[in-house]
């Protein structure tokens, strides 16, 4: 007899630390919960894991953030800024898979070039803090457009032709890594 | 409560319904999409894949390609390349399938267009390829022309686009 009211009472103290002394507010605390969590990370705040170098020593491969989707409703991308870029554009209220992660060096109607592994824009020298590896890149000063910005990653240690940068259009830019 | 049953069973009767008719008569847009995932799947190999199964996908490559397709591409580094008609594909494939050890291919965030004659299509996505046994990998947006060709879609163009210009 004792047995069985302990099993009950163990049963009874399962219940609630599962779903709670009320069951049906649980019920909407988990649906809150997931709904929350579902608009944040698709909408709002996209989780994101660096795949690759291009970054170092700033973001390193196969660190996980996140990329801020509501940084640029109020005000346009700023130089210093390390943003999110998409390729393809996915279908409609889906986040895209594959993203660049590069830092936005030349604004609209700037123009921006190398010389000798340092950034000249419109012809004066852009101060890095950021930049830890040296190098030797020469390009010609490329003009961006009104819709523009020109963007390149961290690690500038490979050949220029390897690295993956140039003008990006505003609307291929998602959003600001937020860590 | 026995209205609301018989509603909810009418409710799931008929969303099953246009499953299996979306499944069986799917819209072309899902048919140009599926037609450049089978390119991706066709395009897969693995070390331990014989000569035989190489040149066979090879062959099953080609097939998804119209007579006179065209294949524009642009390899950082490296340079730009146009392939003309199926015997420059197949031959580009092949040697392709003989000098990697293994390729890799994923197409993601792919969105298809019809056009208005339903008989043409584009599909745009993000390639994601990696060769051998290497963890590095290169990503390439891509754009797919496709024509109705007989009750198929077939790939009439694919080009690689420069997402930073």
């Amino acid at each position: 007899m004792q047995d069985t009211t302990r099993s009950a009472g163990a049963t009874r103290w399962l219940k609630i630390i599962l779903i709670g002394r009320r069951p049906k507010a649980t019920f909407w605390r988990i649906l809150a919960l997931i709904s929350v969590t579902v608009v944040t990370f698709k909408f709002a705040l996209l989780p994101i894991r660096v795949d690759g170098i291009s970054m170092e020593p700033t973001y390193h491969n196969r660190q996980v953030n996140c990329v801020n989707r509501l940084a640029y409703l109020r005000c346009e991308p700023q130089r210093g800024d390390v943003v999110a870029i998409r390729f393809a554009r996915p279908e409609r209220f889906s986040a895209p898979s594959q993203m660049l992660m590069k830092r936005i060096i030349g604004l609209p109607g700037e123009r921006v070039g190398f010389h000798a592994g340092h950034v000249y824009i419109n012809g004066e020298l852009l101060v890095e803090p950021y930049l830890k590896y040296s190098c030797d890149w020469e390009h010609e000063p490329i003009q961006c457009g009104p819709d523009q910005y020109y963007v390149v990653g961290d690690n500038r240690s490979m050949p220029f032709e390897y690295h993956m940068q140039g003008r990006a259009g505003r609307d291929h830019i998602i959003g600001k890594v937020l860590l | 409560m026995k209205i609301i049953l018989r509603l909810a069973g009418v409710a799931v009767a008929g969303g099953l319904a246009f499953w299996l008719w979306t499944v069986w008569f799917p819209s072309p847009e899902k048919q140009v999409l599926r037609q450049v995932a089978r390119l991706a799947a066709t395009a897969n190999f693995s070390p331990g894949d014989g000569n035989l199964t190489r040149a066979g996908k090879a062959g099953n490559l080609v097939s998804e390609f119209a007579n006179e397709a065209e294949i524009v591409y642009e390899i950082p580094g490296v340079g730009g390349r146009t392939l003309d008609g199926r015997d420059e594909i197949r031959e580009a494939a092949l040697g392709a399938f003989a000098s990697l050890s293994a390729l890799k291919v994923e197409f993601t965030d792919a969105t298809a267009r019809i056009g208005p004659d339903q008989q043409s299509g584009e599909v745009t996505c993000t390639a994601r390829v990696s060769t051998g046994d290497s963890k590095d990998f290169g990503i390439q947006e891509l754009r797919f022309q496709l024509k109705k060709s007989g009750g198929d879609w077939l790939i009439t163009r694919a080009e690689t686009v420069k997402t930073l210009q």
